[in-house]
């Protein structure tokens, strides 16, 4: 009875707005605006960091005179990933100790007095391969900002009881990595996948025993990792060489050259064999990640641009790829929905994608990625998709400079890792030069959406235990190791 | 030898501390003294030009001052789904045939409102096939639809981090471009803003579905954060989460967003803040001849109800297969009040880094937690919440932490704060007042968000002033003030009892 008036109430609506829109419409249509825009050549000079050397030590330096800031850049190359299994919660930790752990001449409450005393920001980090570090402070309190931060990288207290809250700490994450259904969900996916190697590694108890986490054992991994053959240095900021150059040479003095090379960096043996995996857990919402190992690694060559781009095209986009327009805007299925494609410079990596969505729709939703994976297999994407990639990159460039920080640590990154300096030029200029059919052809040989590991966190009954069973054989994963 | 030291280093803090003060009182900071160019069009719409050297990049945030606090029970979400929406592209952008499409959204329309029926009558069977007949109708309609056109038209011109936020009382719209492509920011936005289509709209939804699957009911925080503000606020929509409750949206109609859209995005209620390297006296060119021919729009109905006085404590409980987590939250004036400096000072003196009171006596002393975090909201227009989150360390539960929570809160309201705590936070203000500069795309965020509360964009910078200002007898009468049992909301997680 009451239907009537709210079908006419809305179709008012409806016609309202849209004749709201014709009033208008004789203005040039949006489209023919755009294409009569004529945009200026873009000057610019893109700043370049001075490069300086002190006992063997590389030093990036970017003047910024626009703000009374300076920030000052630590790399060490060396990290967890490099150690074996019993070192890796010390190496994971280091950043962190340094941070807290106090230093020979302060205690840990007094470091974080002058710390907040001063205003100088922090950040004390690892990826596996390399320790990082950055302080930033206003310029007049550069002296004794340099003073400190020297201190707390090469001087380390590594106090015990900090490093027992520390320990305290990763058990209580280690039990709250259970209760988010993402980051269980990248875990486990990550041991399935890479075992016992650094990347499929995630915190235990067995890794956090007191034993494993003495002063002795950090000092040991400091030692391994902070020395001068593994440091590259960078500065940004309201500073000139003739001002931080005695800053520098008090730092590097502090760090004694390395008494033994890295080891290498261990080989991965990843998962090959494809699968299909459930965690059961009672959820709203099923997350799916799926991959399988690629043999392509970043390199100046043409299967590696036309990866980049490819990746770009099928779920590296955003809105503009496949997944995302097929998985969201036209099933509704998800809120994101990606692929990923790493390309590490040596050893194998990963291809495949992830997203998240309710669990009626999982199966549909894995189906769908496959068979829009198997599309760019057989053909070739359209001119104007491989354009969008392009054209983002290329137009884009700019956004590589904006500020010094980041052209700093660019570069630091590409010292470290023996790229070419003018890696990003060799990347824009690799990728104009990509044609459909060579994105066809690499993922034609390096995407195989039939050798998918494919993990799913969710309730298999909602999900449909058939469904499921059309995927492959379903293997249940207990992810409910014993909470420490 | 450490003492020794120690003193040194804050003596000579002291000393720049009393300069850098001394600098701040007699002029401007540095924020204040910004070039920015104000410009209001007839229309009522405001942009915020600023003209700054670096890469030739700019930023763009445009802040319409709707959210969460804009809707009821039964509509709620609306103004998030709305924003959604608005990427769907206009009656030129992001279609083949608006005619066409127009057509097809009447008949899916009309289904949906016997859907609606249907599922008030509990007739599932019914409501699915009628879902399946709106799903239909929506993929033919695809055959018009240019999908996702406008994100692929910033794509190609290089821009970066085109996106949006919806809040409880205001909605943001951002992205950057390269500084020579500017112009294609005003054809593309004045386009949304005269001409939306609210096209895919059925879909969409339940992409926000999903999105509140992810957000609220697969996550132990999300889950205690929306039962925290439900139990806070029983009459100010402040307590209404603002990704909207799912049963309302799936009864939300495109005639309900274009109802909405009409109310709440007229150019008067937006502000517009530009931010980069490019010629201001362009950007103002553009921005009169792009959106100056815009109508001025209706005058956004107010938000009058009023939260009741609070008699008496209130607690929610969540049984959840997740470890525990306490939330604890007490009604305290909007951002706008005298008392706002004193509070953010509270919050900074109670767990503002490593030497704040709570963080020593829980993280470090008591070792019953790993983690606590002091803050004003969920908005800062109207009057709010002071809350405290905390992360118990296993075997402490949330009864422990708050017991101590408590004990610290009584000492601060006894005693107030020491000089050197005070100290510690001005500190960090002064160097604040720097850093907040560093971004174009920050610097655009402050200056809409600033203009759109206080009408003002430099009033945002004056906050430093403010908080400089406050003496440990306010904080002390702020904590004894407000942090009261009577007046404070508690909400615990705790892991779901075997049955």
């Amino acid at each position: 009875m009451i239907a009537r008036p709210w079908v006419l109430l809305g179709s008012a609506i409806v016609a309202g707005t849209l004749l709201a829109g014709d009033a208008v419409a004789q203005t040039p249509a949006t489209r023919d605006a755009i294409s009569s825009l004529r945009f200026d050549a873009i000057e610019f000079e893109p700043p370049t960091p001075d490069r300086y050397e002190l006992e063997g030590v590389q030093i990036l330096l970017l003047e910024d005179r626009s703000l009374p800031l300076v920030s000052m850049y630590a790399r060490f190359n060396g990290g967890y990933g490099l150690f074996d299994r019993s070192w890796y919660a010390v190496a994971f930790g280091l950043p962190t100790l340094l941070r807290y752990g106090g230093t020979e001449s302060m205690t840990p409450d007094s470091v974080d007095a002058a710390l907040d005393y001063w205003a100088i920001q922090t950040s004390f980090g690892t990826g596996g391969g390399s320790i990082s570090s950055t302080v930033n402070t206003l310029t007049e309190h550069l002296g004794t900002t340099m003073e400190l931060w020297t201190d707390l990288l090469t001087r380390p207290r590594f106090d015990t009881a900090q490093i027992e809250l520390w320990r305290l700490r990763e058990l209580e994450g280690a039990r709250r990595r259970l209760d988010d259904p993402g980051s269980l969900a990248f875990a486990e996916f990550n041991r399935l996948m890479y075992g016992d190697h650094p990347v499929g590694w995630e915190m235990e108890p067995a890794d956090l025993t007191p034993e494993r986490l003495t002063a002795e054992r950090f000092r040991e991994a400091h030692r391994r990792v902070l020395c001068r053959e593994n440091l590259i240095l960078g500065v940004t900021g309201d500073v000139s060489w003739a001002e931080s150059r005695p800053l520098f040479e008090r730092f590097i003095a502090s760090v004694p050259p390395c008494a033994e090379p890295l080891p290498e960096d261990p080989e991965p043996d990843i998962r090959r064999e494809p699968g299909v995996f459930v965690i059961e857990r009672d959820l709203e919402q099923t997350v799916i990640v799926m991959a399988h190992p690629t043999s392509l690694n970043l390199a100046d060559d043409p299967s590696y641009f036309a990866a980049t781009i490819g990746n770009s095209i099928l779920g590296g986009g955003g809105f503009s790829s496949r997944l995302l327009a097929r998985v969201r805007t036209e099933e509704g299925f998800a809120y994101s929905a990606s692929s990923l494609w790493t390309t590490p410079r040596r050893h194998d990596g990963l291809v495949g994608a992830l997203t998240s969505t309710s669990p009626e729709n999982a199966v549909p939703a894995v189906q769908l990625i496959l068979t829009t994976m198997e599309e760019l297999r057989d053909t070739a994407p359209s001119r104007a998709e491989l354009r969008t990639a392009v054209d983002r990159v290329v137009n884009g460039f700019v956004f590589n400079f904006q500020t010094p920080g980041q052209i700093v640590s660019r570069l630091m990154l590409y010292l470290a890792e023996e790229m070419p300096e003018d890696w990003l030029e060799r990347y824009v200029a690799g990728i104009q030069r990509v044609e459909p059919e060579h994105v066809r052809r690499v993922f034609a040989e390096h995407l195989r959406p039939g050798a998918m590991t494919i993990l799913l966190v969710g309730d298999p009954a909602r999900m449909g235990r058939s469904a499921l069973e059309s995927l492959g054989p379903v293997s249940v994963l207990d992810a409910d190791r014993p909470r420490p | 030898m450490t003492r020794g030291r120690l003193l040194l280093l804050v003596a000579l803090a002291l000393a720049v501390t009393a300069a850098a003060v001394g600098r701040a009182a007699a002029q401007e900071t540095l924020g204040e003294r910004l070039p920015v160019r104000e410009l209001t069009l007839d229309n009522g719409m405001r942009f915020l030009i600023l003209e700054r050297a670096g890469a030739p990049t700019v930023s763009f945030v445009v802040e319409v001052a709707v959210g969460g606090v804009h809707e009821r029970l039964g509509t709620t979400g609306i103004a998030h789904l709305l924003e959604h929406l608005l990427f769907k592209g206009t009656t030129s952008i992001g279609t083949r045939d608006a005619e066409r499409e127009r057509a097809l959204f009447a008949r899916m329309d009309a289904v949906h409102d016997t859907v609606l029926h249907a599922r008030a009558s509990g007739d599932t069977a019914e409501v699915r096939q009628l879902l399946g007949r709106i799903d239909e109708l929506e993929d033919s309609a695809r055959v018009y639809v240019e999908p996702n056109e406008l994100d692929r038209i910033f794509t190609e011109a290089g821009a970066r981090g085109l996106n949006a936020t919806t809040s409880s009382e205001s909605t943001n719209y951002f992205v950057e471009l390269p500084a020579n492509r500017a112009e294609l920011w005003f054809v593309l936005e004045s386009d949304r803003m005269r001409d939306p289509v609210f096209r895919e709209f059925y879909a969409e939804r339940r992409v926000v579905l999903e999105e509140r699957r992810m957000r609220v009911e697969t996550s132990p925080a999300g889950l205690l954060y929306e039962a925290h503000l439900a139990a806070a606020f029983t009459v100010h929509p402040y307590g209404v989460p603002v990704v909207g409750y799912g049963s309302d949206l799936e009864t939300l109609t495109r005639a309900d967003v274009a109802s909405y859209y009409r109310r709440y995005y007229g150019p008067n209620n937006a502000v517009v803040a530009v931010v980069g390297n490019v010629d201001a006296d362009r950007i103002e060119a553009w921005a009169r001849r792009y959106f100056g021919r815009l109508p001025r729009g209706e005058e956004p109905p107010p938000v009058l109800a009023r939260e009741p006085r609070q008699i008496g404590e209130r607690r929610v409980a969540i049984e959840w297969d997740a470890e525990p987590r306490l939330r604890i939250g007490w009604h305290v004036p909007s951002s706008l009040h005298p008392d706002a400096p004193a509070l953010a000072i509270l919050a900074s003196v109670l767990t503002g880094g490593r030497n704040s009171r709570l963080h020593r006596r829980l993280v470090t002393d008591d070792r019953t937690a790993t983690g606590v975090f002091a803050s004003t909201g969920p908005g800062n227009r109207y009057p709010q919440l002071f809350q405290i989150d905390a992360v118990p360390r296993s075997p402490h539960g949330p009864a422990e932490v708050e017991e101590a929570i408590y004990e610290e809160i009584r000492r601060l309201a006894a005693e107030g704060p020491t000089a050197q705590e005070l100290e510690r936070v001005r500190n960090q203000v002064l160097a604040g007042n720097v850093r907040r500069l560093g971004s174009n795309l920050g610097l655009a965020f402050q200056l809409a968000a600033s203009e759109t509360l206080e009408g003002d964009w430099r009033a945002t910078f004056r906050v430093g002033e403010q908080l400089q200002a406050v003496t440990p007898e306010e904080v002390r009468r702020v904590a004894a003030e407000y942090l009261t049992r009577s007046n404070r909301t508690v909400a615990t997680l705790e892991r779901r009892a075997a049955p």
